[in-house]
């Protein structure tokens, strides 16, 4: 190999793709979209404190492009999480459940909102690449979650 | 030469690690960079022994000592 490059994606973007990003990250864990867009989502959340707001790192939402109050909202095992835009212009992510501690939702949001990063940055990538006549040479997903990609420019 | 490719490894965290392959010298460095401009921002870049291979510009200055008849 000829150079090695680490790289922390930036994720700017319009909401339709990181809704999109968002509702693939609830396939591959197990999480349902139980909402989407602008409903009211106050009544449904968690009694009490136990919640923890986070945000996608390195992220921006192009307001032009969502709806006021549009979020995405997924579920599982008790654990809400809702996607949405805060007034920085970050994608926000807020986790709730009754019968976890704060600590254990803040490791889960952290979680879900790094392979948020981790799908986000694959879709741009293999589109760009792809756009520039690269072809998809070898792909699979590691033990460790990490997705491994070899793409050779083509002929 | 082999054709340019990538090997691309995302990790859960969204971190890129991205082996460039098949190219000497500033091309290594266009592909380097093609790659950062569509992802994001570079944490850490590393040449190895291949940049330097065919095709590649390598600098090397000398200095010659003359000599004089006396």
């Amino acid at each position: 190999m000829s150079a090695v490059c680490v790289l922390t994606p930036i994720v700017i973007s319009q909401w339709p793709a990181i809704a999109t990003a968002v509702a693939s990250v609830a396939a591959s864990m197990g999480f349902a979209v139980v909402a989407s867009g602008t409903q009211d989502h106050t009544t449904h959340r968690a009694a009490g404190d136990n919640r923890v707001e986070t945000q996608v790192p390195n992220s921006e939402v192009l307001e032009e492009t969502m709806t006021r109050g549009e979020k995405i909202v997924i579920e599982k095992d008790g654990i809400r999480i809702e996607f949405g835009r805060d007034e920085r212009g970050a994608c926000s992510v807020c986790v709730s459940g009754e019968s976890y501690s704060k600590s254990q939702l803040k490791k889960i949001g952290e979680e879900v909102a790094g392979r948020v990063v981790q799908q986000f940055a694959y879709h741009k990538l293999m589109t760009e690449l792809k756009k520039r006549n690269y072809d998809i040479v070898q792909e699979n997903v590691a033990e460790d979650d990490s997705i491994r990609v070899r793409v050779r420019l083509g002929g | 030469m082999d054709r340019p490719e990538f090997d691309i490894t995302i990790g859960k965290d969204g971190k890129l690690r991205v082996q460039v392959k098949g190219a000497h010298g500033e091309k290594c460095l266009e592909l380097a960079d093609l790659i950062r401009d569509i992802v994001g921002q570079e944490e850490s870049r590393q040449l190895t022994s291949e940049y330097y291979g065919p095709g590649g510009m390598v600098r090397i200055d000398t200095h010659a000592k003359v000599a004089r008849k006396t």
